[in-house]
């Protein structure tokens, strides 16, 4: 099994089974999965702000079938307030790009674990198709498997 | 943006200031020797910089210090938690309440902060004013990647100037982070008269 990572700004992307796509340590940055509900291909963008070039939705060309196509976001947290104007509501305004650009291409957002303030880790299992999500102090859960949500609170 | 080796040189010595400033000023509020090791001036790209840090999964209890006035950057410091629960001790706080342990914290990061960017200000000749210090306990990658997407704006780079300090005699290390904006970058490098590139 080989733990594919995304990193502030990078994105990864499998189609075998063994692969594991991870974000580690989400604060403000969202962690956008996209799954494709018919094959193993998935990839995991990790986004950090809101209008970088990262962050304009590179992922879904690379994927052929767009219909076949659901997200998963993790992060977009408040982790703590500076005070300077540009780090205000960062995770926020990720989240409402990060949704944007979906809507603007057609792709579903099957569960969002998205705001509060604190940080998470968001792994993506090609074989099983499953997602999950692990808060900073707490038990890895998993919130979605293969395009369906596992969470009774998802947004 | 591109930095040669004397202006990291200048970003290293102004760095050295700072937390040196910032040890003195630690060491007479604990009663004990605060040690420092040679800051690292990291240039690096956005994927690097957490890892650069730290292993981004790991447990950490930060102080997190916003700076404005003539540049704009973010003061991180980073302890791991024995060594948080260790200056809380010091203070004669107990380390199990952890949100005084928290309170205990940011008034070290307060005295540890203003005294850094004060140094380097003067250094730089620059006016740095620091904001009120946050702390909270993370996860290390989400703290650090969240202070570079506060201060780092559209720049696919990010510098890091990271000190190591030690305190005597105690279970206790942590590092000290000073993260300016890009534009932040070259005012630091203006007013070392560093700004061209040699």
């Amino acid at each position: 099994m080989a733990d594919l990572m995304a990193r502030m700004a990078e994105i990864a992307v499998s189609r075998h089974e063994a692969d594991v796509l991870v974000a580690l340590g989400l604060g403000s940055c969202i962690g956008v999965a996209l799954l494709d509900r018919a094959s193993l291909t998935a990839g995991l963008a990790h986004v950090v702000l809101p209008e970088s070039r990262e962050g304009s939705a590179a992922v879904p060309g690379k994927f052929a079938a767009k219909s076949r196509l659901s997200a998963v976001l993790v992060g977009g947290a408040q982790m703590f307030a500076t005070g300077a104007s540009n780090s205000l509501d960062i995770g926020r305004r990720n989240e409402q790009a990060v949704r944007t650009a979906l809507a603007v291409a057609g792709i579903p957002i099957t569960v969002a674990v998205t705001g509060g303030s604190t940080g998470r880790t968001m792994r993506v299992h090609l074989e099983s198709g499953i997602v999950t999500c692990k808060q900073a102090g707490s038990v890895e859960e998993t919130i979605a498997a293969r395009g369906v949500t596992t969470l009774r609170q998802a947004a | 943006m591109e930095l040669n080796d004397m202006q990291l040189d200048g970003l290293r010595e102004i760095s050295n200031i700072g937390s040196g400033t910032a040890a003195t000023a630690l060491s007479s509020m604990l009663g004990l020797t605060v040690d420092l090791n040679v800051p690292r001036a990291l240039a690096l790209e956005l994927a690097d910089a957490v890892d650069a840090v730290g292993s981004p999964e790991d447990e950490a209890t930060a102080v997190v210090l916003g700076v404005f006035g003539d540049l704009d950057a973010t003061v991180v410091m980073l302890f791991d938690p024995e060594s948080a629960a260790t200056v809380s001790a010091l203070l004669g706080v107990d380390p199990s309440d952890s949100e005084m342990a928290l309170s205990a914290l940011s008034e070290v990061g307060n005295i540890l902060g203003s005294s850094y960017v004060g140094a380097m200000g003067q250094m730089a000749g620059l006016d740095l004013e620091p904001r009120p210090p946050v702390a909270l306990a993370d996860m290390l990658g989400a703290i650090v990647a969240s202070a570079l997407a506060s201060t780092a704006l559209d720049t696919d780079f990010a510098l890091l100037l990271d000190s190591e300090m030690r305190v005597e005699g105690a279970q206790c290390r942590f590092g000290v982070l000073f993260v300016p904006s890009a534009d932040g970058v070259s005012r630091l490098l203006a007013g070392l008269g560093l700004a061209e590139a040699a």
